[in-house]
Parts: C-alpha cells; structure tokens; sequence
C-alpha cells in the first residue's frame, strides 16, 4: 500500500499542476481550458523533437518545449480569447476543444501514431524509501511539480502583478480602472496555464515509458476532480486537491486490481465529483480566515 | 432654465480650460445608441454631478469618459489632452481615479492589496512617494488603517466605500469619476460619504458624479448637467437650478418640492 | 414559432412535404444502390453523416433550446447503442425492439444525469456530465455482463421478413426515414409550449417561473426528450457499424459533438444537421489527405469560434435579425416621442374582471401579508412587514432605496423565503410554494431589470406567459394532435393582437433585444397582464420613462383597475404618479413598514420625508437655505 501512496504522490502533484492551470484560466476567464492537457503532450512531443532529432540534452529541450507551449498559448490569446470577451463561455470553451483537437491533429501528422519515448533527464536505480522503490525521477517530478506550484502562487500573492492576476480574476473591469494592463494579465494566464500543461506532461512521462497523441487526455478528467475539490477559485487548494486526488486514483487502483468492475476507479472519482457539487459546490477546503489565492 | 451646455458658451482668455470637456459624444450598444451628443465642461475644482432617470445615459455616459464603452463619435479631453483614444488604463495613466459603480473593491484581496492595485502604476513609477501617499490616505481613513490586512469582502458598506475612495486617490488623479455611490448604502452612511467627498474637494481634486439619489447629488455638487434620452437638457450650478423643472424632469414632483418647502406642505 | 429571420431555405413544408421528403428518403438511396450510383462506401459515409446529424438533433434540443451543458452525450448515445446491441445480437430480437429499447435506456440514463442538474449549473453541470461520461466509457461500458466477455456488443442489421438490410444504401434510407422523424418531432417540439417552456428556461428562470412553468419539471423533460433521441442514435449508429465498443463512445467523441453543435449554431436545427452531416462525411472523403483534414478542421474550428461565436446559423441569424430590426425601427417612427409610448394595450391583453362593486360594505381583500421577515446572512432586509391589497384597488409601495421593496415582492411572489409572517392570496396560504406553483394561483408580476426572456422574440414571450392557460400534456404536444396544433393557433392569434394593440407588430418576431428598454418595459407589463392574474404585482413600471410616457402610463394603470377589475400592487419611486394612481400607499424604510393610508396623507408625514431624504439633509440641501 505504501508504493500506492508513493506513486499517487507523484501522479497527485502532475494531476495538481494541470489543477493549477485549470483554475488560473477558470479565474482569470471563467472558462474551462481543455486544450490544457493537450498542450502538455505537444511539449513533450517538441522535447522528443529536440532530444531524439537534434541530440539536444534534456533540459535543453524540455526548456525549448515549454518556450514553444508558451507562445502557443500566447497566440491562442492573443488571435482568439482577446477576440471572444463578450461571447458565451460555451463558445470559448468550444474554441479550446478546437485547440486541443487542433494540437492532436498536428501531433498525428508530424509524427505519426506510433509511441515514442523521451529518456529520462536523469537514470540512477530506484532507492528504497521507507520499504518502498522510487526512481530518482519520480523523487524529482514530486519536489519539481510542489516547487512549481508554490513558486507561481507566491508570485501571485506578492507581486503586484500576480495581485493584478488575483484581482483579474475577482473584476476584470475594475483592475482596467486601476490601470493595469489587462492585455498583458490575460496573456499571463494563458501562457502559466499552458507551460504548467507542459511541465506537468514531460514531469509523468518517465513515470509511465512511452507516449502517443492524447497521451495526457486520461489526466485531463482528474485535474478537474482535483480543481473542483480545492473549490475552482482557489490555487493552492488546486494543488492539494491534485495530491488527493492523486492518492485516491492509486489507492483505488491499488485495491481494486483484480476486481470485475474494470475502470473503477474513474466511478469512484466520478462519485467524487458529485458529492463535491452537490453537498459544498465551493470545495472541500475549509473556509479560508485569510486570503484566498 | 437655459438647456444650454456650457461648452458652446465664449470663455474668457482669463479663465483657465476645462479639467474635462465632453462633445458630442454619441455611443450605444449593439444597434441601440444610448448617447446622442452629449457634452459638458468639468471645471477644476468642482464637483459636477450628472443626474438623470434610470436608463437617460448617466451611467454609460460616465464609462465612455473612463474609456470603457467606446463612444461613436465625439470627443473626451482631459486637461487640454485629446484622451478619446486611449484605452481605459492609460486614461488612469492621464490623471483620471474611478470610484465605479457598487465600489467593486476587490473581495478576497486585504485593504493593503487593494490600495497597491490602485497604485500599480504609481509604484512601477516612484515607490517612495507611494510610500508617502499610503501613509497619508491611512491617517486620513484610520478606519481603513485599522482594517489593513481584512480582506475586502468583510467590510461594511460604508468602509468599501471609504475603501473604494482611497483606492482612487492613491494614485493621485487630477479627475475622480465616481458612479452612483449612493446605491445600496443605508442613509447615515450616505451622509458620512458626502461628507466625505466634499472634505475630498476641498484639498482641491475635481469631481465627476453621477447620480440618483438626488438630495445627496444637490447637497453635495456645485453643478449639475441633466440627462434625458441621452442628452443634456440642462446644465447649471446647483444655486441656480430651477427646481420644479428638475423636479419634473426626475419624476419625483411633489416629495421634492414638498420637502423643500419649510412648512412640509404640498403642492405650490 | 418560425421565426421570419429563421434560413428561410427552400424545404418541403407541411403534411405533403413530409410525405414527399420521406418518399424520397425511402427510395432514392435503394434505388441509387442497386443502381450502382450510391456504392456502399458512399452509402456508409452519408450513412455516418446522417447519424451524427441525428445525434446532433438529440443534443440540440438538450443544450441549444434548453440550455443545459452536456459534455457526456456520447454517453447516452452508446448506452442506447449497447442496450439495442444486447438486444438485437444476443437476444435475437428485432432491431424495432432494440430501438425503443435504446430510447427507453437512454431516457433513463439522461434522466440521471438530469437530476444532479436540478441544482447545479453551468460549468457545474458540465463537468459532472464529463464525470459520468468518462465513468460510462471506462467502467460501465466495459462491464462483462454489458460487452458479454468480449471487447464490445455486435449489432446485425435489420430484417423484414425475408428481406435483410445488409447493403448500406438500404441501412441508409432507414437512417434517414428516422432522421426525418427527428426533424419532425423536434418542429413539433418548438411549436408547442414545450418547446417555450425549454427556451423560457434558458433564457430565465426566474421570468419563466413567474409565468407558471414549473422548472424543475421541464428541465427533466429536457434531458428525457433528448437521451431518448439519443439513445435512438446510437442504436442507429450501432446497426450501421455492425459492432461497437467502448472506445466509440469516449469523451473525446462527446466533446466533438458538442463542437457541431456550437459551430453550427446552437438552437437552430437547419445548422446542427448540416454541421453533423458535414463533420460525417467531410473527413472520409478527404482521406487523400492523410492527416491534414484533420488539422485544417480544427483550425478552421478554433477561428470560426473566434469570428462567430454563435456558430454559422447563429451569425447568419444575427445579420438577418440585424436588418429587420433596422426595418422594424423605421416602420415604427423613430424617434423618443414615439418611442417609449404607451398604447392602449389593456383591452387586447387582460379579459374584464368583474370590477369590485364601488361603495361595498366590506373590502374584499385580495392579498394578505402579515409580519414577513426577510434575512440574508446576518442582514435583516424586510422586518415584519405587512399590507393588505384590497379587490379592484391599486396600492402603491414606496420607499427610499433600500428600503426592502424588492425583497418584499421577492418574498410574495417566492423567488425569495421568508424566514416568518404569512402571506396569502384570496385566503389561500402561499408560505413553501415554489414561485411557479403561486403563479399558477395567480399571482403575476414584473422585475425591476425587464423580466424578459431577452433572447426570445416579443411574440414568443406573450406566448410563453400564457404558458398556464395551455392545457395540453406532453404526449400530445410531440405528436402534434388536432387539438394541440388548434390550441396553438389560437394562442398565436391572440398574442398578435396583443402585440398590435402594443404598436409593436414590426418587433413581433424579433428577439427583445432589440426593442429599446422603455418598450421592453412595457411589454413586460402587456406579458404580466396577459397571464390573467388575480394580483398583478408591478415593480417600477415608470422606471426610465420620459414624463409624457408616464402620463400614458398613468391612464393604462387606470384602466386596469376601473375597466378591467384588476387588482395592482405597485413599487415606485415616481411619486406624482402614485398620488395619481394609487388609492392607498404603504411605506416601507428600513424593512419595516412606516405609515400606511391614502396618498395624501402619507406624503405629508414627517417620518416618511425624513426617510426619503434623511434627516440631516433636510437641513443641509441648499435649497433649505434658499428662501420660497
């Protein structure tokens, strides 16, 4: 059971990222992202490229990745959302079902159906940790994606223009009154969510060997559990949503692998989800005495 | 009454410019034009109200000057500066502090948050003086100095709004367009705000303000411009107004005039 | 309700039309396949689009007319795909079987989902519809009692008798007969007060409610209606592809039919289908593309979004709409004087009343309220209040802003609870009755920002506020009875006599958008009236008016109560208008009632002007200092 706990630590901080990325574009345009995961795959698939086609090292790659992601959503904003600020949220949220469909589209294309694998940034053998095996990467996606999740939300809380990110999100007209660039707000969003798609996406791959297009699509439905339980509004609780939610999805898993009901495990999130929004559609954490970011 | 609008009067060379001129402003949303040349001088120093009904373009008229509705045509100058093209935050930029409709002070952020937003670009420009200008406001509004670190939404309806006015002031503007204070605020909370505000005028900052709550806009205003259909049907200082056409004009008849008449009576 | 702007193309209409479009769908595609012009691929293809086009109608009536999110509609399509496929390939029974199966199984799963959507909404609802799409295709659909052990469910192909449906052209013109019936099934859905209930539902609640219909219901019926249209789909799908698994319905899949739907044009049908028919058949005819169908769809897709929100059929709508509310604006003579008139409406909306007999012993009173007590959180907004407003009088409630006016109306008429008090109508206790249910009693009203359903046309909201007079059940309302279609008639006549005497037969099948807010307003106050209420409950009627309009406005109030019989309760803030009007005046400061009696009276008291204007104003308004 404890090697349940571990890997749904590291699935939970990969699920907590994309929460991350849900919540802020949800904030900040009250729209649900679906390109989210997607983007996520397409970094990886640019990381590849540069690895596998160009002998880059990893971090090389991974960085030109995620450059390239951000500027995906960058264009995304710029040419599409910046366009769409009246219409209804249906329609922008069919407009990034058009990215993410967009996004896969290339990806079969380009580089074909097949699987591909990206080696790990690092090898080393798996260390025993409290009687349970971890591979060094998987010690690394879990400190990355927790150092990622805080390093965004304390930018958020103490620079004036992640208060600026805040505020957007809370009255978008009004920060325009303050005058703070709102342009330049939105394009923050969008870009933060797609590089958290990205870094969440090359931080499992090694966990899980090789990858197609659509490959972060199973992830996709959890994130929004996870975004859900910390309450859509909340950052942090995004996060730590992600963890349980992670942690449930391996227990579960991990209870039930031998069961009759395949897929389990997606009724009992599903569950999950209905319980939140039926009995505390603000989220599962506690109200929170401070601020909320 | 002369409907007539100030800005088509000869101004003596003596005299310095409007801090504000609206012309002709026409604007509307969709196909619905809602303004159809509006136009009035702002002096500095003053305290100008726009009053109105419900639906005669007070409000929309106050989001074209602050650049948030784009006008059709006409024009909106800002101490001598053509302002019509700039785009809402650049407008703050200009010298121009809102107090928008329902305060909107930022919820779930601390009074202290809402006051660096209010003075984001004045901190990008000359963090010191920032520094000077919060002190000052938090001595002015030692209600809001107590609440330093409570968040917005927790706020009685007076302090948002006492909130909602520092916020403004904080990145020193020339021009405060404030929109509808009085909305939902108990009666002895209007008075401490028009207090407020008059105490604001006096070190001197120019006011814009539009309104419903026509006692407190008179008590308060030394101007008033009239809106109806999307045009200013009359314009004049407070003292000269005529009180049974604005009465008429408002559709509060016989209350108005029977509360302004000593003996309570009604009817003239 | 076709509307004028609807694409006017030239479509087969009424009986023989339907009979000649299901002639040529019965026929043609046989006959062209034994011809050798319809090959089987080909008739595969169309085959595909004409499914999707079915799926896409079953999901437009869920989210284009009513408004409710649905992510997870593969979901229902593959239950009705796999109950027919249990049916039909392992039970051997025939496929008509499997069909009304299929609806049936897809009726019931949408039912469920359907319930959580009672209380939740928007992206709410969305996403607990991709939970339970993604629970259906990960765990139910593989389920081995539901695959039967292997990966998926087979599904034959028809027989009729002797005759088996194997060559696809065949298959087809079955699709297509079913198709049609889709098409017809939903027209008869938006020609009947079903189809306005759900529009009413989408566009507001609140005003649909306060029109009688009962929310809840509807909404249900909403999703039943369409999980039964798409689990008829899926059978359809299943029996075309001859074997179906999990993997067909994947959320993927739901998330592409809600693109047809939304570029097509939620809540036209004409779009829907040829954005379904198109994604159909489109890809597999460009497989000579290999692979860059697929990415120039999606781009296409995300700047269609960008450019036209609405969809193709909504943008086309829109630019239609455009004109003919430019036409309308003309026909109407422009201009303020003309516009925000109030016509003589009342004779044409509202049946007389037997007026109360002037002069009569006792007052028969027709609402009570007694010590309501409103609270939201910690704020006590409406403290004990009570009124009395007696047969064929009007009774004016006013009151400085934030007084509790508003709430007061939103506590009688029940959008909101009242924490204590009682309030009744014609002795009749309305405490724990939902809004719709006291307006089936009743009670009608108007809201202070237009209670309008805005995106529906001025007709269509006449029509919908009569919603309670229309007697007739579902049933009948889908299959278009003589009684139905006659009842329809009726109401349409009538309405547009409503809508002459309001002088606004040019806007009739416009959305009310485009009508200014002052004629909104008043034919918010025509829709009230239209509803036949025993108490008409008017929340600032002259709100925005120009002074000649409230005169007129004066005189329809007037006529209300001296020709008709009705009975009014009015907040206002336009006082000579009350004292015109008003035979009693109650006032309301703080939640509390402060003086009640004849206008006069009223107006004179002290209290009540130092509420208005606050005690200490009275002192400081300059004009104090001005002598008379």
């Amino acid at each position: 059971m404890l090697s349940a706990l571990v890997s749904g630590l590291v699935v939970g901080g990969i699920y907590g990222l994309l929460a991350l990325g849900i919540v802020l574009v949800y904030k900040g345009a009250r729209v649900l992202n679906f390109a989210e995961a997607e983007l996520g795959t397409f970094a990886l698939y640019l990381a590849w490229w540069g690895v596998d086609q160009r002998g880059w090292p990893w971090l090389v790659a991974a960085l030109f990745a995620l450059v390239a992601v951000g500027l995906v959503s960058l264009a995304f904003e710029r040419l599409v959302i910046a366009r769409m600020v009246d219409a209804s949220r249906l329609s922008v949220a069919v407009a990034t079902l058009g990215l993410m469909l967009l996004l896969l589209a290339i990806e079969f294309k380009v580089w074909g159906s097949g699987p591909k694998f990206l080696a790990a940034p690092f090898g080393g053998n798996a260390v025993s940790l409290a009687g349970v095996f971890v591979t060094p990467v998987q010690v690394f996606a879990v400190l990355a994606a927790a150092a990622i999740g805080l390093g965004l939300t304390t930018f958020l809380r103490r620079t004036d223009f992640g208060l600026g990110v805040l505020a957007a999100a809370q009255d978008a007209t009004a920060i325009r009154l303050m005058g703070v660039p709102f342009a330049k707000v939105s394009a923050f969003t969008w870009v933060a969510a797609g590089v958290l798609g990205g870094v969440a996406a090359l931080l499992i791959e090694p966990s899980i060997g090789a990858f197609a297009p659509g490959f972060t699509l199973p992830l996709f439905v959890p994130a929004l559990a996870a975004a859900l339980i910390g309450g859509l509004e909340n950052l942090s609780g995004a996060f730590l949503g992600g963890i349980a939610v992670g942690l449930i999805d391996q227990l579960v898993r991990w209870q039930f692998v031998s069961s009759t009901v395949p897929g389990v495990q997606a009724l009992v999130i599903f569950g999950l989800i209905l319980v939140v929004l039926l009995l505390r559609p603000g989220g599962l954490l506690p109200a929170p005495r401070g601020r909320h970011a | 009454m002369s409907a007539v609008s100030a800005h088509t009067s000869v101004r003596p060379p003596s005299q310095p410019p409007p801090l504000l001129r609206v012309s002709g402003l026409r604007a509307g949303f969709g196909a619905n034009a809602v303004l159809h040349g509006v136009g009035f001088d702002v002096e500095p120093g003053s305290i100008t109200a726009v009053l109105g009904l419900n639906g005669a373009g007070k409000s929309v008229t106050l989001k074209v000057i602050a650049g948030l509705v784009p006008a059709w045509s006409g024009q909106v100058r800002l101490d001598g500066e053509d302002v019509t093209p700039l785009s809402p935050e650049r407008r703050v930029g200009a010298g121009m502090g809102h107090v928008p409709q329902g305060r909107q002070v930022f919820p779930q952020l601390t009074v202290e948050e809402n006051l660096r937003l209010g003075a984001y670009l004045l901190r990008r420009a000359d963090r010191a003086r920032y520094d000077r200008v919060v002190a000052g406001l938090y001595e002015r509004f030692p209600r809001l100095a107590e609440r330093r670190r409570q968040l917005g939404g927790t706020l009685s309806g007076g302090e948002q709004a006492m909130l909602a006015v520092a916020r403004a002031l904080v990145n020193e503007p020339k021009l405060l367009l404030v929109d509808e204070p009085t909305a939902g605020l108990a009666p002895a909370i209007v008075e401490e705000l028009a207090e407020l505000l008059t105490d604001v005028n006096r070190d001197g900052l120019t006011i814009l303000l539009v309104e419903q709550h026509i006692a407190f806009a008179l008590a308060v205003a030394d101007r008033a411009e009239v809106l109806q259909h999307g045009r200013v049907v009359a314009s004049a200082p407070v003292d000269e107004l005529d009180r049974d056409n604005l009465a008429s004009l408002l559709g509060i008849g016989r209350l108005m005039s029977a509360s302004l008449d000593p003996d309570h009576g009604v009817g003239r | 309700m076709t509307p004028p702007t609807s694409l006017r193309l030239p479509l087969p209409r009424g009986k023989a039309g339907a009979l000649l479009v299901l002639a040529a769908f019965a026929i043609l595609p046989p006959l062209l396949g034994r011809l050798g012009v319809l090959t089987d691929f080909r008739a595969v293809m169309l085959g595909f689009g004409a499914c999707y086009a079915a799926m896409a109608l079953s999901l437009n009536v869920l989210m284009g007319y009513a408004g409710q999110i649905s992510l997870g509609h593969a979901a229902l399509i593959g239950a009705g795909a796999y109950a027919s496929g249990i049916l039909t390939g392992r039970a051997g029974l025939p496929m008509l079987a499997g069909v009304v199966v299929a609806a049936l199984v897809g009726a019931a799963a949408a039912f469920l989902v359907g319930l959580p959507a009672l209380r939740l909404r928007g992206l709410y609802l969305a996403i607990t519809t991709i939970g339970f799409a993604v629970a259906m295709e990960q765990a139910v659909f593989r389920l081995p009692w539901v695959s039967g052990g292997s990966a998926g469910v087979s599904l034959p192909r028809p027989a009729a008798g002797a005759f088996v449906f194997t060559r696809n052209p065949d298959y087809l013109a079955l699709v297509l007969v079913f198709v049609l019936g889709f098409w017809l099934l939903d027209g008869n859905i938006t020609r009947s007060k079903l189809g306005r209930a759900f529009q009413g539902l989408r566009e507001n609640e609140q005003v649909a409610q306060a029109y009688g219909v009962d929310v809840s219901r509807y909404k249900l019926l909403a999703f039943v209606i369409s999980g039964a249209l798409a689990g008829v789909s899926g059978a359809l799908y299943g029996h075309l592809l001859l074997f179906v698994e999990s993997r067909n319905f994947s959320f993927l899949f739901s998330l592409t039919l809600v693109t047809f739907v939304v570029v097509g044009g939620l809540g036209s049908r004409v779009g829907v289908v040829v954005a379904a028919a198109l994604f159909g058949i489109v890809p597999r005819m460009l497989t000579v593309f290999e692979g860059w169908d697929l990415v120039i769809g999606s781009a296409l897709l995300v700047f269609t979004m960008a450019r036209h929100p609405t969809g193709f059929a909504g943008a086309l709508r829109e630019a239609r709409e455009k004109k003919a509310a430019e036409h309308a604006r003309a026909v109407q003579g422009g201009g303020p004087a003309a516009e925000g008139a109030v016509p003589a409406f009342t004779h044409a909306a509202g049946a007389r009343l037997a007026a109360a007999d002037a002069g009569s012993a006792g007052r028969e009173v027709v609402l009570a309220v007694r010590d309501v007590r409103v609270r939201f959180g910690g704020l006590v907004a409406v403290d004990g209040a009570g009124l009395e407003v007696p047969k064929g009088r009007i009774v004016g409630l006013i009151g400085p802003n934030g007084a509790g006016k508003t709430t007061l109306f939103n506590a009688i008429s029940g959008f909101v609870a009242a924490e204590s008090g009682s309030v009744s109508l014609r002795g009749r206790e309305l405490a724990g009755l939902p809004p719709h249910e006291r307006a089936l009693l009743g009670l009608g009203r108007t809201f202070q920002t237009a209670g309008l359903a805005r995106g529906l046309s001025l007709l269509d909201n006449v029509m919908l506020a009569q919603h309670r007079l229309l007697g007739y059940a579902t049933a009948p309302a889908l299959l278009r009875t003589g009684g139905v279609a006659r009842a329809e008639r009726d109401l349409e006549a009538r309405s547009r006599e409503v809508v002459a005497a309001l002088g606004m037969t040019a806007h009739a099948d416009l959305p009310l958008k485009h009508l200014s807010g002052g004629q909104q307003r008043i034919a918010e106050l025509a829709c009230a009236l239209v509803t036949d209420p025993e108490v008409l409950l008017l929340d600032e009627p002259s709100a925005g008016m120009a002074p000649a309009a409230v005169e007129q406005l004066a005189e329809r109030l007037r006529e209300l109560r001296d020709d008709l019989g009705r009975t009014v309760l009015l907040i206002e803030h336009h006082i000579p208008l009350v004292m015109d009007v008003c035979d009693e005046v109650v006032v309301l400061n703080l939640g509390q009632v402060l003086a009640a009696g004849g206008p006069d009276e009223v107006v004179r008291d002290q209290a009540v002007l130092d509420a208005y204007l606050g005690a200490g104003f009275a002192a400081k308004t300059k004009a104090a200092e001005v002598a008379p």
